[in-house]
């Protein structure tokens, strides 16, 4: 048995159909310079984290880069379609462990939440994962930050487990193997 | 791409592969020199005794790039530096730590740095150069961790400057691999050219001081954590799920 979570059971819900006119106009008003494409500029005033604070930039440009399938630094109305459901489906998420509402949630809320997903990490751990994602030193990590967060952890997950071939929970890596893997994290 | 076997760095077995990067390896790599130590802080070199303290050696604000901005020629009435600590980096304190409190947030930090094109450091690498030596985790470091802090930054600069040949400001792929090089790191240039595309938003294909300080930063501490843990120095580690994640978390940049 492994000592890490299910991959499937990472990704929040589906969600419902989403109507494309009402996102035809959603993409008409964040794409300002009408250029038919949304770049990571209009798409970070676009989006709101729910604390009256600017989304945080790494969190957009981490999402321009997961639905950018052509490269072009800038989501087309089809990838913003793709893109406005995954940031729908992670504030279900979110909404459901912020219990107070208060637009973030702290460190036992993200451990139900990640655990929930499927991860078995310590309390230790936790502790890091708040103390590097509160970018605002308060103790709580906001809506935006949470992505960041989930996105992080799915992805070193799977690396973990691209190594970790019986499954044993162990693995072994190489310096230039592991230094590559987090340098790759940055957004 | 490198081998799962590889050690630390350009080894014998990579150079017999044919894929030796192109670039000055002249420098003893992993396995070349009996007790090189492979991981960079070469003995005696610039960074030898450089991480975790007070360096001798300061290198004072010098030239046009990534000089801390706004530092004030003269600053009546806050008397003079205490003991250990540079004149010049007391002035700069005084002038960062706006709200007087004695201690200086990665935010104040971001108000100070410039890079050599005036723009200001990302808030990233302050944050990171602040958790260096925030010891008891306020996200606020004093006067004596500032001149540890100012330290590296002048080291950081120089080792760019060193590499920027043409003075532009920014260093690319190749410039990077030499500057790691000159710091001990032998590293791929395929690993090198990854960095420098992920770490340069602006898509340019080449790093800022802010950017080539991040990387520096992520690589000095990734590799004390990874030979902490390669008892038998063999470039190589088993680690279990909890652990990575927490190495890699820890460090992310």
């Amino acid at each position: 048995m492994a000592y890490y979570g299910q991959q499937q059971a990472y990704r929040p819900p589906a969600p419902a159909g989403v109507d494309q006119n009402f996102l035809w106009n959603v993409f008409q008003r964040v794409d300002k310079d009408r250029s038919g494409e949304v770049s990571a500029v209009e798409l970070q005033q676009a989006l709101a984290n729910g604390t009256w604070t600017p989304f945080n930039p790494e969190t957009v440009r981490l999402m321009i880069g997961m639905f950018d399938r052509d490269n072009s630094g800038t989501v087309n109305f089809q990838e913003f379609a793709s893109l406005w459901k995954y940031v729908t489906d992670w504030q279900n998420c979110f909404r459901s462990y912020d219990r107070d509402g208060s637009g973030a949630i702290d460190k036992n809320e993200l451990k139900m939440a990640l655990t929930s997903f499927g991860y078995r990490l310590s309390d230790r751990f936790y502790e890091i994962l708040v103390k590097k994602f509160d970018r605002q030193g308060r103790g709580n990590i906001p809506f935006d930050d949470f992505i960041q967060c989930c996105v992080v952890l799915q992805t070193l997950t799977s690396a973990f487990r691209g190594f970790d071939t019986d499954q044993d929970g162990i693995i072994n890596i190489g310096y230039e193997q592991f230094l590559n893997l987090v340098f790759s994290l940055k957004s | 791409m490198a081998s799962p076997y590889q050690g630390y760095g350009q080894t014998p077995l990579h150079a017999q592969s044919g894929q030796v990067p192109p670039g000055g390896y002249g420098q003893p790599a992993y396995g070349g020199i009996p007790g090189q130590n492979p991981y960079g802080a070469q003995p005696g070199g610039q960074y030898g005794a450089a991480y975790g303290g007070a360096m001798p050696g300061y290198v004072g604000p010098a030239g046009g790039y990534g000089a801390p901005g706004g530092v004030p020629q003269s600053l009546g009435g806050y008397g003079g530096a205490p003991p250990g600590i540079d004149p010049q980096v007391y002035q700069w304190f005084m002038s960062v730590d706006q709200d007087r409190s004695g201690r200086i947030t990665a935010h104040e930090l971001q108000q100070a740095l410039i890079n050599s094109n005036w723009s200001h450091f990302n808030p990233e690498t302050c944050r990171l150069m602040i958790g260096m030596f925030d010891r008891d985790q306020t996200g606020t470091i004093e006067l004596h961790e500032f001149q540890a802090l100012w330290n590296y930054i002048q080291q950081w600069k120089g080792v760019f400057e060193s590499v920027d040949i043409n003075r532009s400001g920014s260093i690319e792929a190749q410039e990077l691999q030499t500057a790691w090089q000159s710091m001990g790191y032998n590293l791929s240039y395929n690993f090198v050219q990854m960095v420098v595309i992920k770490f340069d938003i602006q898509s340019r294909r080449c790093l800022t001081l802010d950017n080539f300080i991040q990387a520096c930063v992520m690589l000095k501490s990734l590799t004390d954590m990874f030979r902490q843990r390669d008892t038998s120095m063999q470039g190589q580690i088993r680690i279990s799920y909890e652990d990575f994640m927490i190495m890699a978390i820890s460090n992310k940049p």
